[in-house]
């Protein structure tokens, strides 16, 4: 790593791919982390000036310049174009930090993961819940052992569907939907605490609104509750988990009570892309771009291996596959286990 | 009314006893359980007159039983006193097979006898107050609903409600048909499939299981998923509770049967929480009373308890075969 003069190390030199919701996160988070946003590759976007201006990126005509200028690729873009960018980052040498799900098809998640493997590059892909406290505390709490052996999970993300420019996630051959979009959080989170899933059943009912349920049977012999919905009232989001084991329970919730309550006379305006409440000091998209950027400097391990993002899309697809057919569907136990 | 206990096994009769001597217009006649230490020891703490059989008490003149007997010893009691012509409060389940269950609805029928099953929720006022606000559209036309009926392991209740012969099953059996009365009741609809998922993992030293997921579809297309796990420790501040949300297509309802609680903590006990809501089992036995009084249904019929008994019994046989089941196992008329 080259030095600055102070003796700091230089800041990685981060390209962003897209200016959405996303994106404006993420080169917040990647600021916040030290780390220096030069270049964006966003072609059409409404978002790209005002990104672009505030931190001073250069916005490319093709993802090619982009990729010429940067240490990392970090890619913000509708899910059904991960893939491409990823094959080109990893042909290009890049790092690549990819915003979750890994890709649109366990197929393209495969191609993903084995392109960046073969490159040698880092995949490091946005389960974010993991770096939220509430989340990671509970997670740290049953690795003690506190709660004996886990049970039954519950996991629930409840909101509504995005609006605004953000119409790609209405569109399941782009987004996949509640299940590819927002369960998969949950399914990440069960598969971190409770180990690989072996069995999935999935309902889905998607008439005005893409709502499903999971039932997921872990290998441990463990049993998940998920619940995602886009079909609750607009400005609504509700995050619950509850981890039951031989010896003990962890309950918490986005309804629990707040450190700073205010009571006002209108909630105001709903964001386009509903995020979930946050606890504590620092954002947790902060918190992950840090870990990230950690990574990256080869300082430890990643929280989420790219192949546990694999998993996360083979799940999500079991689960619409499920929904489809009114079947349970087993998954391959090694292959879930890898 | 001439009112008999039936069995002392379950412990809820200590709050339907309660709920009855309180009463100027019933008369408690007697206790009856298979087993004379405990009707002993029953009758003696709550100064009612125990008789050595079933066939004593009826013979006493009873026109209302409340049966709280093991649930696999329910078809035998309630067979009888419907016999008797002797109208039942039957404690949930129903029974522990389809073929009893089912005797006792048909048989109550027959002898044009009241049978009431035990879902005190549906005279829960939050449950009341949710049924009008579907009925009257206020959340649309349903999407989803997601329940939890999660509590303690209700062993020191009693060694029966752990044994997979006298209780009929573990937390599936306790727990699921609470909610797919409830889901029935609010949906006006009757579940068609089940896919039930279970574990052994919170108590593996019980010979049933002690973990559920279990996902109901309705004749209507809604998809409702109970959790009816044991999941709650013994060191939990209360013996666990009744949740559900359900989805529509105006909003979200979110009920908890059991939010009128206080929080208490004292040195002596730690934290508990303290219900200071309606007596759910006072309004019940009103009903199952006015029911045989007046001779109109109560407000869970036998047949109610029959169609979440049907829905439990399905839940084991998905989780056996690890894939959705019909919920009549053929079909019946009715």
């Amino acid at each position: 790593m080259t030095r600055l003069e102070d003796g700091g190390p230089a800041p990685l030199r981060i390209g962003v791919v897209g200016a959405g919701n996303m994106a404006t996160t993420h080169a917040e988070a990647w600021e916040a982390a030290g780390e220096k946003l030069v270049a964006i590759h966003a072609p059409d976007s409404l978002g790209l000036p005002r990104l672009a201006s505030v931190y001073g990126a250069e916005p490319t005509a093709t993802l090619c310049d982009l990729l010429s200028q940067v240490d990392v690729v970090d890619v913000c873009t509708p899910t059904d174009t991960h893939l491409g960018t990823i094959l080109a980052a990893a042909e290009a040498g890049r790092h690549i930090v990819c915003e979750k799900p890994l890709a649109r098809t366990v197929g393209e998640a495969t191609r993903a993961v084995e392109a960046c493997s073969r490159a040698g590059v880092r995949l490091l892909v946005g389960h974010v819940v993991r770096f939220f406290p509430d989340y990671s505390t509970a997670k740290a709490t049953v690795e003690r052992g506190e709660i004996g052996e886990v049970g039954v999970l519950r996991l629930d993300r409840c909101t509504y569907a995005p609006g605004g420019d953000n119409t790609w996630f209405a569109d399941r051959a782009r987004s996949g939907g509640v299940i590819l979009d927002l369960m998969i959080h949950d399914v990440d989170y069960a598969m971190w605490v409770a180990g690989p899933v072996v069995r999935v059943f999935g309902r889905r009912l998607a008439r005005w609104a893409d709502d499903a349920f999971a039932i997921l049977r872990h290998a441990s012999g463990a049993i998940s509750h998920l619940h995602a919905s886009w079909a609750y009232p607009t400005g609504v989001f509700r995050t619950r988990a509850e981890i039951s084991g031989s010896q003990g329970l962890i309950e918490f919730s986005s309804d629990r009570p707040r450190g700073l309550v205010h009571l006002a006379p209108s909630a105001g305006e709903a964001p386009p892309v509903p995020r979930p409440p946050t606890a504590g000091l620092e954002s947790p998209y902060h918190t992950q771009i840090r870990h990230f950027s950690q990574v990256l400097r080869g300082q430890g391990e990643p929280r989420v291996d790219a192949m546990e993002a694999l998993a996360a899309v083979a799940v999500c697809e079991a689960v619409a596959e499920s929904a489809s057919t009114g079947r349970p569907v087993s998954l391959d136990e090694a292959e879930a286990a890898r | 009314m001439r009112i008999g206990i039936v069995g002392v096994a379950h412990h809820h009769v200590d709050g339907y006893i309660s709920a009855l001597l309180g009463r100027e217009d019933v008369e408690v006649v007697g206790v009856t359980d298979h087993d004379p230490h405990r009707l002993r020891e029953w009758a003696g703490r709550h100064h009612v007159t125990l008789f050595p059989s079933l066939g004593a008490l009826t013979a006493a003149g009873i026109q209302l039983a409340i049966v709280c007997s093991e649930t696999n010893r329910h078809a035998g009691d309630v067979l009888r006193l419907v016999a008797s012509s002797v109208g039942v409060l039957c404690e949930k389940p129903l029974a522990t097979g389809i073929n009893d269950a089912t005797a006792m609805v048909a048989e109550a029928e027959r002898g044009g006898v009241t049978l009431a099953t035990a879902f005190p929720m549906r005279h829960s006022p939050v449950v009341v107050d949710a049924r009008d606000a579907m009925a009257g559209g206020e959340i649309g036309s349903v999407l989803a609903i997601s329940g939890v009926n999660a509590g303690q392991v209700p062993e020191t209740h009693g060694s029966w409600f752990v044994d997979p012969v006298e209780a009929g099953g573990g937390a599936v059996m306790d727990h699921t048909v609470h909610l797919v009365d409830l889901f029935r009741m609010l949906l006006d609809s009757d579940p068609v499939e089940v896919y039930a998922e279970t574990t052994d993992r919170l108590r593996p030293d019980l010979a049933v299981e002690s973990g559920g997921l279990v996902a109901v579809t309705f004749d209507n297309g809604v998809t409702a998923t109970i959790d009816c796990s044991w999941s709650r420790p013994t060191t939990y501040p209360t013996w666990g509770g009744l949740t559900f949300e359900v989805v529509g297509e105006q909003g979200v309802m979110v009920v908890d049967g059991f939010s009128d609680r206080l929080t208490v903590t004292s040195e002596r006990y730690g934290t508990r929480l303290v219900d200071f809501g309606v007596d759910l089992d006072r309004r019940m036995i009103d009903d199952a009373i006015a029911a045989v009084r007046t001779s109109r249904s109560p407000a869970a019929t036998g047949l109610d308890g029959l169609w979440a008994t049907r829905v439990a019994l399905a839940a084991y046989r998905s989780a056996a075969d690890a894939a959705p089941v019909a919920v009549l196992e053929s079909p019946v008329a009715e």
